[in-house]
């Protein structure tokens, strides 16, 4: 009988609760930027729980076709297998940008090395170029460490650099993982999103400079550069949501065009969207 | 209440027990099904030769098991390595060696080890083994098969010592005492006498402890470094198949080749998992018709 | 001479062994307590995590593991047992009921993964739940079947079939004799192997992962419908995922000691629970 009660209880509990929900997935490049608008949102709007989770790009916009989600945070834009998916199902995909990021290929400071140009950086990444003898003066094999197929920042280092990467890199599981295992192997490269290393955790780590045949060496850290679109390796981060949902998920859109939303993506390390 | 009131209700909740005892093994048998459904949509699509031949675990490319099975292969074995001389050992002592009151101690210290969840040991493979790791083998990141496999025995442990335990109690004592009796010692009588006697529910017990090991996810999944290419060495970076599908699972949008293909691991795993555990459970009733 | 060394060798080998896998425990124990005691407070235990998680407390998780927990036995102990008790008491014995046993003991060893991608598929897919505690704790729930079948079963065979034939013999139904007479008796059989389920369930993480846990909510969860943060999968990101992994670190060791005393406390009842009830017998 006191069993019937509690049932009978968790039910009205489940049904009577005036919450809404907004469930933010995706991209582990963005996950940390949301949690702190997460955070600062509820300060200023407690009706409306707000659960956030990374995963990768792919999760992201895999759960906003599954339904998982309402807002798909994705550090590159939706490809076209993708996009048939949502056709497919009659969904209309809204776009919303909201920062820019650079992604900053790192080494541990030991390695004599402080820039690197595109091709290089691509035969290491694919596996081509084994070892660190070919740039610097000394025979050490490299090791890189990457992020998993799931990942935005994954997806966009090899489309720009039009790669497969090398088989043996290793995949780790987020951006903080990387800069971990780079402060501790001086032979190792890794790519993280630049908004990782902004903020003073930076010791045992070098941000290489990227050239390209046509530019200079320009450093991820470097504002203006990014605001002119001269770092090879940026991009605009989305959020994608389901056009019908906009009504839902416009609350906290809106927090992040507000003066405090702009000041959180700032100090998170990203940079205002090109105008 | 009257008898017939008493009889309606017996009759209700006969009929519930009974409802309850069907919709539950409906449940369970459905996960039979969900795997095979998935994995028949797989292979419809992808020809099964790749997919057990190939070397290469590449989402959307291409899809073999082979990597992924030997990486599994790798930790499982490596921890069984460890985990069964230190587990039968262990056990023997206890049962046959250790004082009542150090026995009293002993047991939950056991029982202790197999409550620490998945995720602590984990844990524990990242912030302490792999610096260990490292620093030992002069490489630079310590998380890898060996890593995986120290941690899993260490998850293997207390199963296979509880269930040797048993095996060797339940040996008669007449064995040891006409063991004895005919001239040797304890150790030859342990060794050559009691421990052969318990062979099959020792058997039982690695079988058990290697199901336990191979459906581990969290563990390796923290320790073991993640690269889907086929390991070398023990100090390379392996990806399981539990720790596949947990990586790229959530990634997947439903009915697509690769959500497919991940059922069609899990299968593979599912599969491997049954026939050990059937093992087990075959030696363990050898055990248990011994002693009957 | 040779015999009193290879003696030797054997008492190192079984003493040494032994010691091994109790300094394994030991090793545990103490690098976790002695690196998250200090970052323990009552605050942790209370207080939401803040400043991009770096900062704060782990109610959430506490909440969502308790939630969580909460309804994988709201499902899975009337289920259980309701099982254990059709197959036990009212089934005949046949090769039907013997298969049927044999899979339950089998589906025990069942990587708990599958049970995730089996929650995915028929709560959080087919079921349209979503991503929610409801689905995560179905599907927890499901993982906990077939040990709360196989504990009660055991539990209630260990009652003496002279007790339920007295009983109807006195002309109760089976029912009553089931709910006044077997089930009070096996009734701390049946708690220890609920509690200890429980106390796995608290640990798991692969079956939550892809049925709705989540990195961080800002909230508490108030809804079934929701999702919800859970401790071990607090310690699995602030340990691999989180963007600040160092200065977390002690967090994650105080994550970690929150969630082993949870799992330690629930065992030692089920011990207690267990040890009384033998000794009664």
């Amino acid at each position: 009988m006191k069993y019937i009660i509690f049932c009978f209880t968790l039910l009205i509990y489940s049904c009577n609760s005036n919450k809404g929900t907004i469930k933010v997935k995706g991209s582990d490049t963005e996950v940390n930027l949301a949690v702190v608008l997460a955070e600062k949102f509820h300060d200023k709007n407690d009706s409306i729980l707000i659960s956030v989770s990374g995963g990768g790009s792919g999760l992201g916009i895999a759960s906003l076709l599954n339904g998982t989600a309402d807002i798909a945070n994705s550090s590159r834009s939706i490809n076209d297998e993708e996009l048939q998916l949502f056709k497919k199902k009659n969904i209309q995909l809204s776009t919303f940008f909201f920062a820019q990021d650079a992604i900053a290929f790192v080494v541990s400071d030991q390695l004599p090395l402080d820039s690197i140009n595109t091709k290089d950086l691509a035969k290491i990444l694919s596996g081509d170029v084994k070892n660190w003898s070919s740039l610097i003066k000394q025979d050490i094999p490299i090791n890189i460490y990457g992020r998993q197929n799931n990942s935005g920042t994954y997806e966009f280092v090899k489309k720009i650099l039009n790669i497969h990467f090398s088989a043996n890199a290793k995949q780790m599981n987020g951006n903080a993982q990387i800069l971990e295992s780079i402060k501790a192997d001086n032979s190792g490269i890794g790519y993280v999103g630049a908004g990782y290393v902004m903020k003073g955790t930076t010791n045992g780590i070098k941000i290489l400079k990227i050239f390209t045949v046509n530019s200079k060496a320009v450093s991820p850290l470097d504002e203006e550069k990014i605001a002119s679109g001269s770092y090879f390796f940026q991009r605009p981060l989305f959020q994608y949501y389901k056009t019908q949902d906009y009504q839902k998920v416009k609350p906290f859109l809106d927090f992040e065009k507000t003066m405090e939303g702009l000041s959180i993506i700032k100090s998170s390390g990203y940079y205002p969207v090109k105008k | 209440m009257n008898a017939n009131k008493r009889a309606i209700t017996d009759w209700i909740f006969k009929q519930g027990f009974k409802t309850a005892g069907v919709v539950t093994i409906a449940l369970l048998g459905g996960i039979f099904f969900m795997l095979l459904y998935n994995s028949i949509s797989f292979f419809i699509k992808r020809s099964p030769l790749d997919f057990f031949t190939g070397s290469n675990w590449d989402p959307e490319t291409n899809y073999s098991i082979l990597p992924l099975i030997v990486s599994t292969a790798f930790v499982a074995i490596g921890s069984m390595v460890i985990a069964v001389p230190l587990g039968i050992l262990t056990a023997a002592y206890i049962s046959e060696f250790a004082p009542k009151k150090l026995q009293i101690i002993l047991k939950p210290i056991i029982e202790m080890l197999a409550a620490i969840p998945s995720v602590a040991i984990g844990f524990l493979g990242i912030v302490l083994l792999g610096p260990v790791i490292s620093v030992l083998f002069g490489i630079q990141n310590g998380l890898n098969a060996l890593n995986g496999s120290i941690l899993l025995s260490v998850m293997a442990l207390p199963t296979i010592i509880t269930i040797s335990e048993d095996a060797i109690n339940a040996v008669p004592k007449s064995h040891r005492e006409a063991s004895l009796a005919l001239g040797a010692n304890k150790w030859e009588t342990l060794f050559k006498v009691t421990i052969p006697a318990a062979v099959p529910g020792l058997i039982a017990a690695v079988m058990l402890g290697l199901g336990r090991a191979l459906g581990e996810t969290m563990t390796v999944l923290m320790a073991t470094g993640n690269a889907a290419a086929i390991p070398k060495n023990f100090l390379d970076s392996v990806r399981t198949i539990t720790a596949t599908i947990a990586i790229e699972m959530g990634e997947v949008p439903y009915q697509t080749t690769h959500y497919f293909a991940l059922f069609a691991i899990a299968s593979i795993l599912f599969l491997i998992t049954l026939v050990i555990n059937l093992l087990g459970e075959y030696f363990a009733n050898r055990l248990r018709k011994f002693h009957q | 001479m040779k015999k009193k060394f290879s003696h030797l060798i054997n008492w190192i080998l079984l003493i040494g062994s032994t010691f091994l896998v109790c300094t394994f425990l030991g090793i545990i124990l103490w690098d976790i307590f002695s690196k998250g005691a200090p970052a323990l407070s009552w605050d942790f235990i209370t207080q939401y995590p803040t400043n991009g998680m770096t900062k704060g407390g782990i109610l959430p998780a506490m909440v969502g593991t308790v939630l969580l927990t909460f309804i994988t036995t709201l499902f899975a102990v009337p289920f259980g047992v309701s099982c254990a008790v059709y197959l036990n008491e009212y089934a005949k014995p046949s090769l039907l009921t013997n298969i049927i046993r044999a899979s339950i003991r089998n589906l025990a060893g069942i990587p708990s993964i599958i049970y995730g991608l089996f929650g995915l598929a028929l709560f959080v897919q087919g079921l349209h739940f979503g991503t929610s505690v409801l689905s995560a704790g179905l599907t927890l729930g499901l993982l906990s079947l077939p040990y709360i079948i196989t504990t009660t079963e055991e539990a209630l065979k260990r009652i003496p079939n002279s007790m339920r034939e007295a009983t109807l013999a006195l002309g109760a139904t089976q029912f009553e004799t089931i709910k006044d007479v077997i089930l009070p008796k096996a009734l701390p059989g049946i708690l220890t192997g609920v509690i200890l389920t429980l106390s796995r369930a608290a640990g798991e993480t692969a079956p939550i992962l892809f049925t709705g846990v989540a990195f961080y909510i800002n909230g508490v969860t108030t809804s079934v419908n929701q999702e919800f943060m859970a401790l071990p999968y607090h310690l699995y990101m602030l340990s691999t995922q989180h963007s600040a992994i160092e200065t977390v670190r002690p967090l994650a060791y105080a994550t970690a000691v929150v969630l082993i005393i949870l799992v330690f406390m629930l065992n030692t009842v089920a011990f207690i629970i267990r040890f009384k009830y033998r000794t009664q017998d």
